[in-house]
C-alpha cells in the first residue's frame, strides 16, 4: 500500500527539481519546463490529498488538478511566445544576456 | 447547481467577455482592408469604455447577492464596491491606451486589458482557492501579454518575460501552498479552511503551506522579498500596461490577500507584538512589511527614472498597507483597502501623466519633467497633487489614508507591557513616509523649478489625458477633504462581510 | 426642517464656487485673460445669487415671533478613534445680509477691476486671488465653527497679502503686504490661543449645536463661572484673547497702523479690503461671539470685554478720524476714514448694539466701496495721480464719477435724511447714548462725527472743485463704462439702504435682532431721537461748513501749502483779511485740528511704527540666533544622516540590478527566511 507519505516526498521532490532547474538553467525553455514540473507536483499533491482525504466523493482534489492543467497550458503558451520575442531581440534565450532594464 | 444563477452572477464578467470578443472581431474585419490607425484606436476603445460601462451599470442595479457555489461566486456590497473600483481603473486605463503612440494589433491589446479586468474581478469576487487560482492565473497570463505588447521595444518584451517568470514561478509556489492546505483542511472554501485551522493548530504541514501562499501573494502584491520583478516591469512596459499593474492588480491583490488572511488563515494569526512574538502569518506579513518599507523606500532615494521611481515608491506602500492588515480587525481591513484604493487612484494618475511626457520626450527621466508647469500647467498641477497624496500630506486623500492605517495598526495587538504592540512598525512606517517625501519632491522640483533645456519638444497634453488626471486629482482632493464618502461605504460593507 | 438639505448644500457651494474659479484660474496659463475673468464674475455673480436664495430663506422662515431662526448644518469632518472633528454651516439673519453684501460688491468689484486691471501683465493672477479672497471670506461668514472660521480667516489674511503685494515690482507694495501680514497675525495670535483656550475649556468649537455649541446658554454659564489669573472671568479672558484678532484684522487702535499702507495695491483691492471683506471680518467675528463677550454680562449688557471694546471703539474713531484729517493722498483718506468707521462699530458692538454694527457695516460696505472705486476712477483718469493736492476741477471732466462720488461722501459724512450712513450712524449714537457706564464714548462718537464731514469735505473740495492743479498737460478724462457702471450700482444701493434702516421702520435691525418691525413715524419725533438727530445733523453741518469755508479758497499750486499746514503769523494775516467767523474758526479750531491731526499722525508715525520695528528687531534677532544653532547643531547632523541615507538607498537599489535567475534566488531565501522566522518563533 503505497501512504500519502510518499506521494507528498515524490511531489517535494518534484518542487525542488523543477525550482532547481528554473535558477541554474542558463536556457529560458529548461526555465520554464521547471515551471512545470513545479505546477505538476502542486497537482500530484492534490490528487493525492484527494485520493486520501476525508470525502473522496466530493471531487474536489481532481476538479482543481483539471484546472489547473488547463491553466499551466495556458501558461506554457504565453511563455514561448514571450520567449520566441525575446529571441527576435536578444538571438538567444540564456537569461543571463537580458539586462537592457536595470536602474 | 443552476447555470442562469452562474450566468447572473457573472453577468458583468460575461458582459467584459462579449466585448473583448467584439473588439477582437472588428479588428480581425479591419485588418484585411487597411492598416490599423488612429481609426481603430478610437473604435476600439470606444467599444471598451462601453462594455465597461455596461458593466459597471449591471454591477450597480444588479439585486442578487450571496454566495453560491460553496462560495466559488460571491455577492456582497464589498466584492461590488470593489469590482465597481477595478471597472474604473481599468476604464483609465484604456483611455490611457488611447494616449500611446498606437501599436499593431491595437484591438487585441484593448481586448487582453478586458481579460485582465475579468481575471480581477474574479479573484474579487470569490471565497473558494479554486476561481481564485484561476482569476489569478487569468490576471497574470494577461498582464504578462499586455507588457510585451510593444514587440518592437527590446525594453518590453524583456520586462514582458521577466514579469512571467516571476509570475509563473511564484504561481507555482501559491498552487503548491494551496495543495498543502487543501490537504490539512480538506476543503477549499476559505471559511472551512478557517474552521479548519482554529480546530488543527499549527503543524509542519500547514506551516509550509502558509509560506508559500504567501509567497505567491508576495508576488502578486510586490512585497519584499518577491518584489524585483516590479521596478524592471514598471519600467519596460507601456505605461498604461504598467498603470494597470500598479493600481488594479494591486487594489485586487490586496484585497484577496485580506481575505484569505481575515477568512482563510482566521486561526493561525500568532502575533508580531514586540517582545510577544507567536508563531503564525502575521510575523511572517510582519518582516514583510518591514523589509518593504525600508527596501521600497530607500532604493526610490537614487532612482533616475520616473517610472522606477514608482515601483519602488509601491513597494513602500505595500509595507505599510501590510502593517495595517496585521491587525486582522474589520476596521483594519477596512483602512487597507480605503488606502489600496487612493494609492491606486493616485499611481494611475501619475502614470497617466508619464504618458504624455513619454509620448513628448520619449524618455521618463526626471530630466525629460522639466519645464513641464509651463507647457501642462493642468497636468502638472494633477501631478502635484497626486505625488503630495502618495507622500501623505494633508488635506489629500493619501494623507487620511495613512492616518487610518497608522491608527488602526495601533489599536491591535497589544504587547505584554500593555503598550500598542505595532508600535515599532507604525515608527518605522512614519520615518519611511518623512523620507518618502524627498524623492516625490525631486519630481515635482523638476516639473516647476527648473526650465526645460532648449530644443526639448513641447509636451502637449490631449484633452483625453488631461481630462482623465484632473477628474483622478480632482478625487484626490475630494477624499481628502472628505474621506467619509469612500470610508463610510468601504466601512459599512466590511461590516456587512465580516 | 424639511427643505433643509438644499440649504446646506447652497451654504458649502457658496464658498466653493470662488474656491473653485480660484483653483481653474490658477492652473490657466497667463494668456486666457478673457476666460479667467469671466470664471471669476460667473463664479462670483452665481454665489450672489445663492447668497440672495439663502437671504430670502431667512427672511420667510424668520417672519413673525421674537426668537433668532438659526439653521445649523453640523457634520463629521473625520474621525479618529472615540473622538470626532466637528465642522459646521450655519445661516441666520447675522450672516444672511452679509453674504448677500460680500458677493454683491464683489461681484461690482471684479467686474470693475476688468477695466482697471485692462493692461496688467499679471492679469489672470489677480482673478484668481480675488476669487480666492472672496472664497476666504464667505467660508467665514457661513462658518459654524471657531476653527473653520479661523482657517478663512487665515485664508483671507494669506488673500489679502497676496493682493497687496500685488504689484510686487513696487518695494513700497511689498513692505505694505508684509506689514499687513505681520500686523494681523499678531492679533491672530491672540485669537489662537483664545480659540485653544476655548477649546480647553468647553470641549468643542461648534457655535451652535443643540444646546452643546460655545455660544449657547450651557457653556457659556461655564465659561462665566470660571475664574481665572487676576480674578477674571474665563468668558472675558478668552474674550480679549478673541477680540485682539478682531482688532487686528478690523484696524482697530492699535493695529490699525497696515491698513493706510494697504493702500499700496491695485484700487479694486483696496475697495475689496476695505469695504467687503477684510475688515469686516473682524466686526464680524466679534458679533458673531458676542453671547461669549457678554457672558457675564447682566440685563444692562455691560461686561469688561464689552467695556473694553467699547473704550478701544471709540478712541480709534476719533483718533483715525483726527488723522484723515491732515492727509493728502485720496486713497489714505479713506484708509483712515475706514479705520474711524470700523472704530464706530467696534463702539457699536461694545455698548450691545449688535444690529447697528452689523447695519452700519453693511452700509459702510456700500458707501466705502463706492468711494474707493469712485477714487479709483478719479486715479484712472487723472493718469495714475494720487496726490489730492495735485488735482482740481476733475468734476467738469469726470461728472459721473463725481455725483457719485458726491453721493458716497454724502453717505459716509451722515448728511441727513436720504442717505443710509446718517440713519446707520444715528443708530449707533442712539445706543451709544444710553450706555449706562460712562458719557465719554458718546462725545467722542459725536465729535468723531464732525470730524468725518469735515475731512470728506476737504477732500472734495480738493479734488472736484477749483482749478486743475496737475502737473501733466494731459486732461483727466471719464473712466469707460465698465468702471462708472458698478459706480451707479453702488451709489443707488447707498442711498436706498437707508430705507430700512431708519427709525420710522427699523425693518434691519429688527431683522437681525429677530422680530418684526413695524411702520411708526411717530417714533422720529420722540424726544430722545429727535434731539439726537438734531445734534447729529448740527455737528454734520458744522463739520462740512467749516470745511467748505477753509478750504473755499484753494491753494494755486500743488506745492502751496495746505490752508491747515500755514505758519501762525500767515493764519494771522489771514484773520485779518476774512470774515469775524473765519477769524474764530481759524484761531480755535484750526490749530486745533492742525495739532490734534499732527499729533495723532506723529503718534501714529513714530510711536506705534516704533514699537513695530523695535519688535522687529527683537525677532530678527532671535532668528539670527536660532539660524546658527539650526546651522551648526542640526543641519550638519541631518545633512550626514541624508548622505548615509542615500548611499545605502543606492546600495539597495544597486542589490536589485541582477539578472534574472539570481533575482529568482531572491524568492527562494525568502520563503526559506520566512521558514527560518517560523521555526525559530
Amino acid at each position: 500500500m503505497i501512504t500519502l507519505e510518499s506521494f507528498l516526498l515524490v511531489s517535494a521532490l518534484l518542487f525542488a527539481l523543477g525550482l532547481a532547474a528554473v535558477l541554474t538553467r542558463r536556457n529560458a525553455i529548461m526555465i520554464l519546463i521547471g515551471i512545470e514540473l513545479m505546477l505538476s507536483a502542486a497537482n500530484l499533491n492534490f490528487v493525492a490529498f484527494w485520493r486520501f482525504g476525508a470525502n473522496p466523493e466530493a471531487l474536489t482534489g481532481v476538479l482543481f488538478v483539471l484546472f489547473s492543467i488547463a491553466v499551466a497550458a495556458a501558461e506554457a503558451a504565453v511563455g514561448l511566445a514571450l520567449i520566441i520575442m525575446i529571441y527576435r531581440h536578444y538571438r538567444s534565450i540564456n537569461p543571463l544576456k537580458f539586462n537592457v532594464l536595470n536602474g | 447547481m443552476n447555470y442562469i444563477e452562474f450566468t447572473v452572477f457573472l453577468l458583468p464578467e460575461i458582459v467584459l467577455l462579449v466585448t473583448a470578443l467584439a473588439v477582437i472581431g472588428i479588428d480581425c474585419a479591419r485588418r484585411g482592408k487597411a492598416a490599423t490607425g488612429a481609426g481603430g484606436t478610437l473604435a476600439s476603445a470606444s467599444l471598451c469604455a462601453a462594455g465597461i460601462l455596461v458593466a459597471a451599470l449591471i454591477i450597480l442595479i444588479m439585486p442578487q447577492e450571496g454566495r453560491i457555489a460553496g462560495g466559488m461566486l460571491v455577492l456582497d456590497p464589498l466584492t461590488r464596491l470593489f469590482k465597481l473600483v477595478l471597472l474604473a481603473m481599468t476604464l483609465v486605463a484604456v483611455l490611457m491606451l488611447m494616449e500611446t503612440r498606437p501599436v499593431r494589433h491595437v484591438g487585441e491589446n484593448f481586448a487582453v486589458m478586458l481579460f485582465a479586468a475579468i481575471g480581477m474581478m474574479l479573484v474579487v469576487g470569490t471565497e473558494e482557492l479554486l476561481v481564485l487560482f484561476i482569476g489569478l492565473e487569468l490576471t497574470g497570463i494577461s498582464l504578462y501579454v499586455l507588457v510585451g505588447f510593444a514587440r518592437s521595444d527590446i525594453r518590453s518584451a524583456e520586462a514582458a518575460l521577466k514579469y512571467f517568470l516571476f509570475g509563473s514561478v511564484s504561481a507555482a509556489f501559491l498552487l503548491f501552498g494551496l495543495s498543502l492546505i487543501y490537504g490539512f483542511s480538506g476543503s477549499t472554501e476559505l471559511g472551512e479552511i478557517g474552521v479548519a485551522m482554529q480546530a488543527g493548530g499549527m503543524e509542519p504541514l500547514l506551516a509550509v503551506g502558509l509560506v508559500m501562499t504567501l509567497v505567491g501573494f508576495g508576488f502578486k502584491v510586490a512585497a519584499v522579498p518577491f518584489h524585483l520583478w516590479a521596478p524592471d516591469v514598471y519600467q519596460g512596459a507601456p505605461a498604461p500596461a504598467a498603470a494597470l499593474v500598479a493600481s488594479a492588480s494591486k487594489v485586487a491583490g490586496f484585497f484577496i490577500l485580506a481575505k484569505v488572511l481575515l477568512l482563510g488563515f482566521a486561526g493561525a494569526e500568532g502575533g508580531a507584538a514586540w517582545g510577544g512574538f507567536q508563531p503564525g502569518w502575521v510575523p511572517l506579513i510582519g518582516v514583510m512589511a518591514a523589509l518593504s518599507m525600508v527596501v521600497g523606500n530607500l532604493a526610490a532615494l537614487v532612482q533616475n527614472r520616473v517610472r522606477r521611481l514608482l515601483a519602488y515608491s509601491g513597494i513602500g506602500h505595500a509595507g505599510f498597507m501590510l502593517i495595517a492588515l496585521m491587525a486582522a480587525t474589520p476596521a483594519a481591513l477596512a483602512s487597507v483597502l480605503f488606502y489600496v484604493v487612493i494609492y491606486g487612484l493616485t499611481t494611475l494618475g501619475a502614470f497617466g501623466v508619464v504618458t504624455v511626457v513619454l509620448r513628448a520626450r520619449e524618455g521618463d527621466r526626471l530630466s525629460d519633467f522639466a519645464g513641464m508647469s509651463r507647457q501642462a500647467p493642468l497636468l502638472s498641477f494633477s501631478m502635484l497633487i497626486f505625488f503630495v497624496s502618495l507622500a501623505g500630506l494633508p488635506p489629500l486623500a493619501g494623507f487620511f489614508g495613512k492616518f487610518y492605517l497608522f491608527t488602526s495598526a495601533m489599536g491591535a495587538q497589544a504587547a505584554p507591557g500593555g503598550q500598542p504592540g505595532m508600535l515599532w512598525l507604525v515608527l518605522l512606517a512614519l520615518v519611511m513616509s518623512a523620507i518618502s517625501l524627498y524623492y516625490y519632491l525631486l519630481v515635482l522640483k523638476q516639473i516647476f523649478f527648473v526650465e526645460a533645456a532648449e530644443g526639448t519638444p513641447v509636451i502637449r497634453a490631449s484633452k483625453t489625458g488631461t481630462w482623465t488626471c484632473s477628474i483622478l486629482a480632482a478625487a484626490t482632493i475630494v477624499l481628502g477633504c472628505y474621506p467619509g464618502i469612500l470610508l463610510g461605504p468601504i466601512r459599512l460593507a466590511v461590516g456587512a462581510a465580516f | 426642517m424639511a427643505d433643509a438639505s438644499w440649504i446646506a448644500h447652497l451654504l458649502w457651494l457658496l464658498p466653493v464656487l470662488p474656491l473653485a474659479a480660484a483653483a481653474g484660474v490658477t492652473v490657466s496659463p497667463p494668456s486666457r485673460r478673457r476666460r479667467a475673468a469671466a470664471a471669476t464674475i460667473g463664479a462670483q455673480a452665481v454665489a450672489f445669487l445663492i447668497a440672495s436664495a439663502l437671504f430670502l430663506v431667512v427672511l420667510k422662515s424668520s417672519g413673525g415671533g421674537d426668537e433668532i431662526v438659526r439653521q445649523t448644518f453640523n457634520f463629521t469632518w473625520f474621525n479618529f478613534g472615540s473622538s470626532s472633528l466637528e465642522l459646521g454651516l450655519l445661516l441666520d439673519p447675522l450672516n444672511a445680509p452679509m453674504l448677500v453684501m460680500v458677493t454683491f460688491v464683489g461681484l461690482l468689484i471684479c467686474i470693475y477691476s476688468v477695466a482697471y486691471m485692462s493692461n496688467d501683465a499679471n492679469f489672470v493672477r489677480f482673478f484668481a486671488f480675488l476669487s480666492l479672497f472672496s472664497a476666504a471670506m464667505l467660508g467665514l461668514l457661513v462658518a459654524n465653527n471657531l476653527l473653520l472660521l479661523f482657517i478663512c480667516w487665515e485664508l483671507v489674511g494669506l488673500a489679502s497679502y497676496l493682493l497687496i503685494g500685488f504689484w510686487a515690482h513696487k518695494p513700497s507694495a511689498v513692505a505694505a503686504a508684509k506689514k499687513a501680514f505681520i500686523t494681523t497675525r499678531i492679533g491672530d495670535l491672540g485669537f489662537f490661543l483664545g480659540m485653544i483656550w476655548l477649546y480647553a475649556e468647553a470641549g468643542t468649537l461648534q457655535f451652535y449645536a443643540g444646546g452643546a455649541g460655545i455660544l449657547e446658554q450651557s457653556t457659556l454659564t461655564q465659561l462665566a463661572a470660571g475664574i481665572t489669573i487676576g480674578g477674571m472671568a474665563l468668558a472675558t479672558a478668552i474674550s480679549l484673547l478673541l477680540f485682539c484678532g478682531a482688532a487686528g484684522k478690523s484696524g482697530q487702535f492699535p493695529f490699525h497702523v497696515w491698513l493706510p499702507d494697504a493702500m499700496e495695491g491695485p484700487t479694486p483691492v483696496s475697495a475689496l479690503i476695505h469695504a467687503a471683506t477684510m475688515v469686516a471680518a473682524g466686526v464680524f467675528l466679534v458679533a458673531r461671539v458676542f453671547p461669549l463677550f457678554a457672558a457675564t454680562a447682566g440685563p444692562d449688557l455691560v461686561s469688561t470685554a464689552l467695556t473694553t471694546v467699547t473704550w478701544i471703539g471709540a478712541f480709534t474713531a476719533v483718533f483715525a478720524a483726527a488723522i484723515a484729517v491732515a492727509q493728502t493722498d485720496i486713497k489714505r483718506i479713506l484708509a483712515y476714514s475706514t479705520v474711524s468707521q470700523l472704530g464706530f462699530m467696534m463702539l457699536a458692538l461694545g455698548v450691545g448694539g449688535v444690529a447697528a454694527a452689523i447695519v452700519h457695516l453693511i452700509a459702510h460696505a456700500f458707501f466705502k466701496a463706492l468711494l474707493f472705486l469712485g477714487a479709483g476712477s478719479v486715479i484712472h483718469g487723472c493718469g495714475d495721480e494720487q496726490d489730492i493736492r495735485k488735482m482740481g476741477s476733475v468734476r467738469r471732466f469726470m461728472p459721473i464719477t463725481f455725483a457719485t462720488y458726491a453721493i458716497g461722501m454724502m453717505a459716509l459724512s451722515g448728511f441727513p435724511f436720504f442717505f443710509s450712513g446718517f440713519w446707520s450712524k444715528e443708530e449707533i449714537l442712539h445706543v451709544v447714548h444710553g450706555w449706562p457706564q460712562s458719557p465719554v464714548p458718546f462725545y467722542l462718537a459725536l465729535a468723531g462725527t464732525a470730524l468725518t464731514a469735515f475731512y470728506m469735505t476737504r477732500q472734495m473740495r480738493f479734488v472736484f472743485f477749483g482749478n486743475s492743479r496737475a502737473e501733466t498737460a494731459a486732461k483727466p478724462h471719464e473712466s469707460p463704462r465698465i468702471m462708472t457702471v458698478p459706480l451707479a450700482v453702488l451709489a443707488a444701493a447707498a442711498v436706498l439702504l437707508g430705507i430700512f434702516a431708519t427709525p420710522a421702520w427699523p425693518w434691519f435691525h429688527r431683522f437681525i435682532t429677530g422680530g418684526t418691525a413695524t411702520v411708526d413715524f411717530g417714533r422720529l419725533f420722540t424726544a430722545g431721537t429727535l434731539g439726537l438727530m438734531f445734534l447729529s445733523i448740527l455737528l454734520v453741518g458744522a463739520g462740512v461748513g467749516t470745511a467748505w469755508v477753509v478750504y473755499r479758497r484753494l491753494p494755486g499750486s500743488a506745492s502751496a501749502p495746505d490752508p491747515l499746514e500755514r505758519r501762525l503769523p500767515r493764519l494771522y494775516r489771514a484773520l485779518a483779511d476774512r470774515l469775524y467767523i473765519d477769524e474764530l474758526y481759524n484761531a480755535t479750531l484750526i490749530p486745533l485740528h492742525g495739532a490734534a491731526g499732527r499729533a495723532a499722525d506723529g503718534l501714529d508715525r513714530f510711536v506705534w511704527n516704533g514699537m513695530v520695528a523695535a519688535l522687529t528687531r527683537i525677532i530678527l534677532l532671535l532668528s539670527a540666533l536660532s539660524q546658527i544653532t539650526d546651522r551648526r547643531l542640526f543641519n550638519q547632523g541631518f545633512d550626514s544622516g541624508c548622505e548615509i541615507l542615500r548611499r545605502s538607498g543606492g546600495r539597495v537599489s544597486g542589490a536589485h540590478n541582477r539578472n534574472i535567475q539570481a533575482r529568482l534566488v531572491y524568492i527562494g531565501s525568502g520563503m526559506v527566511l520566512l521558514f527560518i522566522l517560523f521555526a525559530w518563533i
